[in-house]
């Protein structure tokens, strides 16, 4: 018996008051998936089964009001984990020019989680081997990636994908009964050819289709030096299609010569995120953490669908934790990645609510749905319907806002200025850039953030002579930046 | 809107940090545009101010701005005429000299207030036709109209007070 209640909107993952084409739409792609001819795993056909019978039910008018009738109020819906919502003012202003509103959303696991209960990997290193990664750099990887196979535990898959300019499969995705057997493989890898990520991207997502599955965690690390070219829409393109089977990305980074704008989209598209690895040396403790974050998975995905309300617009999210990234918004749907056991996720929304919304006494600002995926759960996980009404009063309230929100912006706003100076010099505004990056540095320097306030320091030199940023440079300021949302900063980033 | 007490620049209502600067500004009063009283402006005016030592100018300038609040002093050349104002976003004409620094929002500085220039035998002031008005020695000038002036004078945009050095032309 689930902890939480499981009605037939939950089975097909709507909400209540879903339109017929919703549900009709839900219990296709759920039909697909799920269908005797095609499911994989155990228990999905009793799965399948459930879903045609809530279909039944939902499809016709008089049957779904019967059974609406029969359900208790949607707000009051027993869910499977923790959840919080935090916002930076209790009330709106009744104003004549633009306002903005925060609000911080946290979901975790609740406090009696079986934290021993993880769900297993189907995890594809994808490794760049173009010429570029010869010596060191491969070095570390090979090493790296035999511990990380040794680690594994043995409910775990995990492939091994090389590629240049095309891609080879070192190990394929499947359980194997000897892995020592296979570090001869890793050990082999040769660096040769160019970058094109596509190709490993793509053989990658060949091997985690081979057992991927929900109750599993799946994820394509990609370890990358180099820029690729002219295949970054093809990326973008695969990866919304994976985001869509619950399957995440991790961008990494090595050096200074790679395209950070892609590979962060690439990610954050997915729910996953981008890292820089300044220091090839850093592979081998940064590589492990992210192993060691998926097995300590919690659900494999959150996901938050809002309906557009008239006047509001959500004008920035960010997650603060695990991972600080932003999240970019793929339609109405903002992917917050993976939820681990031992830290909650946290995402930051920035909305500006127009003059025309608050006219009346209270306005509903967010309307939206969250759906949370757990393999450990046997059952679907009903969504999380969040409507969030604030009244409207004459004056904006004064007062600070909760600590919480303070303490987010004040990092936000830092690294929102790197961001907005790297727009500017795109852009050909350089003096708006330079003045953005003085207040940077000036800000990190009285934080106390020294090693970054003189990384913006050179930049700022090197802006001026050469109306440009280095790579490296603004690589370390943006994760640099990020790294600061974390209580323990990374400092080996950052020097 | 939130102006930034620390760069002025205008941020939307609800905002916790100026986007443009990085300053907390949760806490500051939403700010609206007002006009200083002339009483105003001729208290501030009779408050002494130090003189500077002259040998503080630097050699190849012909005028310095010496601002008596801050103290600091900013020395002009290479050009006859210079505007005198803040820089606000969006706006298309932008001043010579940006007074910003020196809290030219909270003293009463319009965007273009007021210009410097010299020509063969004269160093001139002329308001620019500011909101607070341009005042010399604690006179109020007209609007557009040219006055001359001497080392030493001291010229008030609003309530910003700003002693005139000049070397000999």
């Amino acid at each position: 018996m689930p902890a939480y209640q499981q009605d037939y909107y939950a089975v097909l993952s709507v909400s209540r008051d879903a339109s017929p084409e919703e549900i009709k739409r839900a219990y296709l792609e759920a039909a697909q998936k799920l269908h005797p001819d095609k499911n994989k795993a155990a228990g999905e056909t009793e799965l399948f089964l459930g879903v045609q019978q809530a279909y039944e039910t939902l499809s016709n008018p008089d049957r779904r009001s019967k059974y609406d009738a029969t359900l208790p109020p949607e707000e009051n819906v027993a869910l499977p984990y923790r959840h919080k919502i935090i916002q930076s003012r209790p009330s709106l202003g009744k104003l004549n020019e633009p306002q903005m509103h925060y609000l911080i959303l946290e979901i975790g696991p609740p406090a009696d989680a079986d934290k021993s209960s993880s769900p297993p990997l189907n995890v594809a290193l994808v490794i760049d081997r173009s010429t570029s990664m010869a010596g060191q750099k491969m070095d570390v990887v090979k090493a790296t990636a035999i511990q990380v196979l040794r680690n594994l535990r043995p409910q775990d898959i995990l492939s091994v994908i090389t590629f240049s300019d095309r891609a080879e499969v070192i190990i394929p995705a499947a359980y194997h009964q000897e892995r020592t057997k296979l570090e001869p493989g890793i050990l082999a890898i040769q660096p040769a050819g160019a970058t094109e990520i596509f190709h490993g991207l793509e053989a990658g997502v060949e091997e985690i289709m081979r057992s991927v599955d929900a109750k599993r965690v799946n994820h394509i690390i990609l370890l990358t030096d180099g820029h690729t070219y002219g295949d970054e829409q093809q990326c973008l393109a695969l990866a919304a299609k994976l985001a869509e089977q619950g399957v995440g990305i991790s961008g990494m980074g090595i050096g200074g010569e790679w395209n950070d704008i892609f590979l962060d989209a690439l990610s954050t598209s997915t729910g996953g995120s981008s890292a820089h690895i300044s220091d090839p040396h850093d592979i081998k403790r940064i590589l492990p953490e992210k192993f060691n974050a998926l097995t300590q998975t919690f659900a494999e995905e959150a996901t938050l669908e809002v309906r557009p309300v008239e006047g509001v617009e959500v004008s920035y999210v960010f997650r603060l934790q695990p991972d600080p990234s932003p999240i970019p918004a793929a339609g109405n749907k903002y992917r917050l990645g993976g939820i681990l056991q031992d830290m909650p996720t946290r995402a930051i929304f920035e909305y500006i609510i127009q003059p025309k919304a608050v006219k009346s006494e209270a306005l509903t600002f967010m309307d939206g749905t969250l759906k949370v995926s757990m393999g450990t759960q046997p059952l679907p996980i009903p969504p999380w319907r969040i409507r969030l009404t604030s009244s409207v009063s004459d004056t904006p309230p004064a007062g600070s806002p909760p600590a919480e929100i303070h303490q987010a912006l004040s990092r936000l706003t830092l690294y929102r200025m790197q961001e907005r100076a790297r727009k500017e010099i795109e852009r050909g505004n350089f003096d708006t850039a330079t003045r953005q990056l003085q207040m940077l540095a000036d800000n990190l320097m009285s934080q106390g953030e020294r090693s970054l306030a003189h990384t913006v320091a050179f930049e700022l030199d090197s802006l001026k002579n050469q109306r440009s940023l280095s790579e490296e440079g603004s690589k370390k300021m943006k994760y640099g930046t990020r790294s600061l949302f974390l209580a323990s900063p990374k400092k080996e980033l950052v020097q | 809107m939130i102006i930034c007490p620390n760069c002025q620049h205008e941020n939307v209502e609800g905002a916790v940090y100026c986007v443009e600067c990085g300053a907390q500004i949760d806490g500051v009063e939403t700010l609206v545009t007002k006009a200083i009283t002339d009483q105003e402006i001729e208290e501030e005016l009779k408050k002494k101010a130090p003189r500077p030592e002259a040998d503080s100018v630097p050699a190849n300038s012909w005028l310095s701005l010496h601002l008596m609040d801050s103290g600091k002093i900013l020395p002009l050349a290479s050009r006859n005429e210079f505007t005198l104002g803040r820089l606000s976003e969006g706006q298309p004409i932008m001043p010579d000299i940006d007074l910003t620094p020196y809290q030219a929002y909270a003293s009463g500085v319009s965007r273009l207030h007021a210009v410097v220039k010299r020509d063969a035998s004269s160093v001139v002031v002329m308001d620019l036709g500011s909101s607070n008005g341009t005042y010399l020695n604690g006179r109020r000038l007209n609007p557009h109209l040219e006055e001359a002036l001497s080392h030493g004078d001291i010229v008030a945009l609003g309530k910003l007070k700003i002693q005139i050095l000049l070397r000999d032309i």
